[in-house]
């Protein structure tokens, strides 16, 4: 171990040149992300090629893969899985939440329930879905739909519950409609928290797509994930985990930009 | 990174509050559960009267209590697996700038990938079996540890540190019974995610193999009709979330009552 994180810099180290400076920020993950793929590579020769695909080979899958076009078509075939299903949660979710926000007998009768539907893995509902409503489009909404819809429902509840009386007696006190209280305290004061919920969503939704694609049937980059694994095509599954997790964390970003943005709203 | 850190508002208690709203509100889901599946499904779906009925002879039949056995037991030693490891690793990636800067990238990277990619790779490489179970929990597991007590062991306060120094603690004292100590109450928030999402890794896991556990049974009776048995299952599941997030605040307020976790928990 060298150092201590943040507060132990000496008043020489914080003199040093910018270039040593970035040099010493960036050059440990610049290693250890080349070691990491070394090792990738390494562990991949070494091994049987359907135990592991090395590096190459899963570049060179992913490259056929891009240039059939296969890639492309599957990754928009699982994005419109995604965006239907978080479409649905958003569009549901939301103004359902502000109503239990609103209503205090129907979110006092109701909020036990969504908690605990909230801490139920979704994962557990799939064969039910699949037993009765079988495997096509809509089905598979439902999965990413489920797995999305409750975090975005749990804050925004949870940000209503935090609206301070105070307020909505001022705004009443000055003779405000009950469309103005919504759109000037409701909406401003739990749309942090219901953002919030969408960040969370986001990555669930990301699950339940794959979930679907897995069990329901195989369409789109979980299906690509399946088939490949039967065929021992391993260069393929890696190429699609690949660019899963690159999608996993380009949404996750966005959806901490976007609960970034709006946390300043927070009191 | 501070994914763990952002501020969650305080978790509302979860029975306080009237009874009565609830109750009818819960009735009347039940009702409108029932009668929809009298009205429109097939006579096998699970209904609220038909899991009641199946409740007693399930939780005593020899299967669903094999299937709990196995499942808990393989989420309890992967749990161990993932604290001990993660533990290790969260320390030395709070406290060491280079093992930070090296490996931070990595741990947020899979801790933002879905398990559900690695299933077929874990399948791949232990077989249909429970060491693939276990791999899976593991992975569930692991990396909400290292994020929060990285998170714990960076934002210790200075003082601390400065009165061991000046004891002339040793480095791995140091360590084990000053930062680690200090960063338990963000353990315990890791250990709450941790625990739910291996339980998650359990389950998908026994979808994907195959093997026996709580997540083959629920898949084994919808398979075959039984769906309010499988029902049963499902809603031990969900008790285990519940379960587990009472647990984790109770030994907060046991074992650290100094700590008020609604500040930064999560």
């Amino acid at each position: 171990m060298t150092g201590l994180a943040g507060q132990e810099r000496s008043p020489i180290k914080a003199r040093r040149t910018p270039l040593r400076e970035r040099l010493a920020r960036h050059a440990p993950f610049a290693l250890s992300l080349a070691a990491g793929l070394a090792l990738w590579e390494i562990a991949g020769r070494l091994t049987s090629a359907a135990f592991m695909a090395p590096l190459s080979e899963t570049l060179l899958r992913f490259w056929q893969l891009a240039r059939s076009g296969e890639l492309l078509r599957l990754t928009l075939s699982s994005a419109s899985l995604f965006a239907t299903g978080l479409g649905l949660a958003i569009v549901v979710g939301m103004p359902l939440g502000l109503l239990l926000a609103r209503v205090r007998l129907l979110r006092e009768a109701l909020d036990v329930y969504i908690m605990i539907l909230y801490a139920t893995p979704m994962v557990a509902l799939i064969p039910f879905i699949l037993s009765l409503f079988g495997f096509g489009f809509g089905p598979k909404v439902l999965v990413v739909f489920l797995f999305a819809v409750f975090p975005i429902l749990y804050n925004t509840i949870e940000g209503a519950r935090s609206i301070k009386p105070e307020l909505i007696e001022v705004a009443r006190s000055y003779r405000s409609g009950e469309w103005a209280l919504w759109r000037e305290v409701m909406v401003p004061y739990t749309l942090p928290y219901t953002m919030t919920g969408i960040r969370q969503a986001i990555g669930r939704a990301l699950v339940g797509m794959i979930a679907a694609e897995f069990w329901l049937s195989a369409t789109g980059l979980g299906g690509l994930i399946m088939n490949a694994t039967q065929n021992f095509d391993t260069g393929a599954v890696f190429a699609a985990v690949l660019v899963m997790v690159a999608a996993a964390l380009i949404l996750m970003r966005l959806g901490m930009t976007l609960e970034g943005r709006f946390a300043r709203w927070r009191g | 990174m501070a994914v763990t850190a952002l501020a969650t508002p305080a978790r509302p208690r979860l029975f306080a509050g009237p009874l009565v709203p609830r109750l009818v509100a819960g009735l009347a889901v039940a009702a409108a559960w029932e009668e929809a599946v009298k009205l429109f499904m097939p006579d096998y779906v699970a209904t609220p009267i038909g899991i009641l009925a199946a409740f007693p002879h399930v939780i005593v039949s020899a299967p669903f209590l094999a299937a709990l056995a196995q499942t808990m037991a393989a989420v309890a030693e992967g749990v161990l697996i993932a604290v001990v490891l993660g533990t290790v690793l969260g320390l030395v990636i709070g406290r060491s700038l280079l093992a930070e800067r090296a490996l931070l990238y990595y741990v947020n990277a899979f801790y933002a990938m879905p398990i559900l990619v690695m299933l077929p790779l874990f399948s791949l490489w232990f077989g249909y079996t429970s060491a693939a179970r276990l791999a899976t929990i593991v992975f569930s597991a692991i990396f909400s540890i290292i994020l929060n007590v990285a998170d714990g062991a960076r934002s210790m306060p200075k003082d601390y540190l400065e009165t061991a120094r000046s004891f002339r603690s040793g480095r791995f004292r140091e360590l084990f019974e000053v930062v680690l100590p200090a960063a338990m109450p963000y353990f315990l928030a890791g250990l709450r995610l941790a625990s739910g999402r291996a339980l998650i890794g359990a389950v998908v896991a026994e979808f994907f193999t195959a093997i026996g556990g709580l997540g083959y049974f629920i898949l084994f009776n919808s398979r075959t009709f039984h769906h309010n048995e499988a029902f049963v299952a499902v809603l031990f599941l969900a008790g285990f979330g519940v379960g587990a997030d009472a647990l984790v605040t109770w030994g907060t307020r046991r074992c650290l009552p100094w700590y008020r976790r609604d500040e930064k928990a999560e």
